[in-house]
């Protein structure tokens, strides 16, 4: 216990060491005066942070149920009472469209969350120990990484589903728990898993290269000498200097798995109807799109533009956080 | 180079092989019982008799233990012999099926590719001839923005550009050939996937090389500076342009799957989704393997290319 404390308390001399930089703002100020410089990106992070807020507050403010549908009223155009008019059963598009939004951002979040614990976990572990594990996981992570991720996702999703559907069936048989008999969210446990399973190999290469790289620095040896376990050497050190990187990563990570739900979804094997997504809402409007073009064309626009803002907002971030870049 | 390239060949088999067995594991144990599937017709296939559905699965081999199925596919895929659609094309083989979508597929993938390269090479080279003046910017930020923009939305949308607003062409459907008007939309879209790899990889060549001393040296001699350009920078740029094929290839797949679906195309991409959708598996392992195989043969290529074009790899 004592001695843990003693070498948090010599790192940080040696952290506040390494800070030393002669100027007066530090590394994060920095990144930010770059960011702001970029209107591109700047104006991508309000269009994100404007998505992730629709996604937690939309459902409340929908003006009508997302599910209620009303055949007399379908086809309509935009109108006081319908903002963005109805779809084909006569729903109203601008409360599928925001609870869509929460689809999207809850399949961004958590795809996100679970690629970023593999990633970082394999990734540390490969990066510290080396050896034939190393090169097993990342012989793995390459064959996901040449692989078409789509094709990958699609596999997994489809030939999942069904055996999960029987085993929880099966366990409601001999449970009766009703815990076993909704299976609405297995379609996004599911999606999460697939775009998980995809995502991580990036992360966990990227954490890898920081984790050989950092190891070298002199500040390690030194830290490693008085010793640091080698979990507050990644605490401590390579996690803090892999942020930056690792938050380019994260955004662009967001942004493909918003898209790949997107695109599963608009292949009809992602989120299954009557839950709302954006992709599955564009194929919809698809089989309509001569007459009603409206109904194919707000949820293109939006999943358009949340993606130009996602990827906007990650080059900015990637310029912004790598000041080698502005040299 | 010899052992080189074993050793890379040795790793690329034995990742298709890995593809192949987890592939197979999932659809196995996934994908549900062949046979039954094959009698889903509607509601009533309880009715199938129980006896007749075990003997068809002995016939197949379905009986067999899981290893014993997995050698017994692979023997018969390597032979040419990649079973018949169960639900697809009923007791169409699958390789007769996947001969005649592939092509397709191939023709929209070429062509796509010969404009991404001769698009994203000059946009590339422009790019980097302008550096950090505007020209450079609007080629870099246009680029980043349209590639931006998923393929399933800018597909239905210059339809409804093109065909609602503008009236220019009346709606693709089908394939015509290449050379039909119909295929010129699904081309022009399937080509912006591989774009702005294209356009990166040439812009940070060029700049690399823009300046170099032969460079220089040739524009002492008075060289004429479209000929700079064309014999002495665009070698040493094509040679990175060209190990992006890996993904060069991931995009034209990922393209094929949308805009094959969206302009009613009966390529490989929507003999994939078609499979997948009925839940056809010999057509989703035939997929499988074809997909893998594209990709992994494009890296071995890019491994083999790659010592050719740059002498200094092979060194190592």
């Amino acid at each position: 216990m004592s001695r843990a404390a003693g070498s948090t308390k010599i790192s940080r001399v040696v952290d506040d060491g390494s800070v030393f930089d002669g100027g007066q703002r530090n590394l994060w100020q920095d990144a930010a005066r770059r960011f702001r410089k970029n209107w591109l990106a700047v104006a991508g992070l309000a269009v994100v942070v404007l998505f992730l807020l629709l996604a937690l507050i939309g459902p409340h403010i929908a003006p009508y149920d997302f599910l209620e549908q009303n055949i007399m009223k379908a086809f309509q155009g935009a109108s006081a009472e319908h903002f963005l008019g109805t779809d084909d059963l006569g729903r109203d598009v601008f409360s599928r469209m925001l609870h869509g939004a929460r689809t999207a951002a809850l399949v961004a979040f958590f795809t996100t969350i679970i690629s970023l614990i593999i990633g970082v976990l394999v990734g540390t572990w490969s990066g510290i120990h080396g050896g034939r594990t190393d090169q097993f996981l990342m012989w793995i992570s390459d064959l996901i990484q040449a692989m078409p991720g789509l094709l990958l996702v699609i596999l997994i999703n489809t030939t999942l589903r069904r055996p999960i559907v029987n085993w929880f069936d099966s366990l409601y048989e001999q449970t009766k728990n009703p815990f076993y008999l909704n299976t609405l969210w297995l379609d996004y446990v599911l999606v999460f898993s697939a775009l998980a399973l995809i995502g991580w190999p990036g992360l966990a290469r990227l954490v890898r290269g920081q984790v050989l790289s950092i190891n070298e620095e002199d500040y390690v040896l030194a830290a490693r000498a008085l010793g640091a376990s080698e979990a507050h050497i990644m605490l401590r050190h390579v996690i803090p200097n892999a942020l930056g990187p690792l938050i380019v990563a994260v955004t662009a990570g967001m942004g493909g798995a918003v898209l790949l739900e997107a695109s599963l979804s608009f292949l009809g094997i992602g989120i299954q109807p009557p839950n709302a997504s954006w992709g599955s809402m564009l194929e919809e409007g698809r089989r309509y799109w001569q007459i009603f073009p409206h109904l194919m064309l707000i949820p293109a626009v939006t999943i358009g533009l949340v993606q130009v803002a996602f990827v906007f907002l990650g080059d900015g971030l990637n310029d912004a956080l790598d000041p080698r870049r502005n040299s | 180079m010899a052992s080189f390239l074993l050793i890379r060949l040795l790793r690329w088999s034995a990742g298709l092989l890995l593809i192949l067995f987890v592939t197979y594991a999932m659809m196995y144990y996934g994908a549900g019982d062949p046979i039954r599937m094959m009698f889903i017709q509607g509601e009533d296939f309880d009715s199938t008799d129980e006896a007749v559905m075990r003997a068809l699965r002995a016939k197949y081999g379905l009986d067999e233990p899981f290893l014993v199925q997995f050698g017994n596919y692979l023997n018969k895929l390597f032979q040419g012999d990649w079973g018949r659609s169960i639900r697809l094309q009923v007791d169409r083989p699958v390789l007769e099926i996947v001969k005649f979508r592939l092509p397709i597929s191939m023709q929209l993938g070429f062509a796509a590719t010969a404009i991404a390269a001769v698009v994203g090479v000059a946009l590339g080279v422009f790019a980097a001839l302008y550096h950090n003046r505007w020209l450079d910017r609007l080629i870099v930020s246009t680029v980043l923005f349209v590639t931006s923009i998923p393929i399933f939305v800018i597909g239905p949308m210059l339809l409804l550009l093109l065909v609602l607003i503008l009236k220019w062409i009346d709606v693709p459907y089908g394939w015509n050939g290449l050379f039909h008007i119909d295929a010129a939309l699904p081309v022009a879209v399937i080509s912006i996937g591989p774009l702005p790899g294209i356009v990166r990889q040439t812009r940070s060549a060029m700049l690399e090389v823009k300046g170099q001393q032969y460079v220089t040296t040739a524009r002492a001699k008075g060289v004429p500076e479209a000929q700079i350009i064309t014999r002495h920078m665009l070698r040493p740029v094509m040679t990175p342009v060209i190990t992006t094929l890996g993904l060069i290839m991931i995009a034209l797949i990922n393209g094929s799957l949308f805009v094959e679906l969206i302009y009613n195309i009966p390529g490989f991409g929507l003999l994939t989704i078609e499979g997948i959708r009925k839940v056809d598996y010999p057509i989703i392992m035939a997929v499988a393997v074809v997909g893998t195989l594209i990709i992994f043969i494009s890296n071995f290529l890019v491994d083999m290319i790659y010592p050719i074009l740059d002498p200094r790899v092979r060194v190592q």
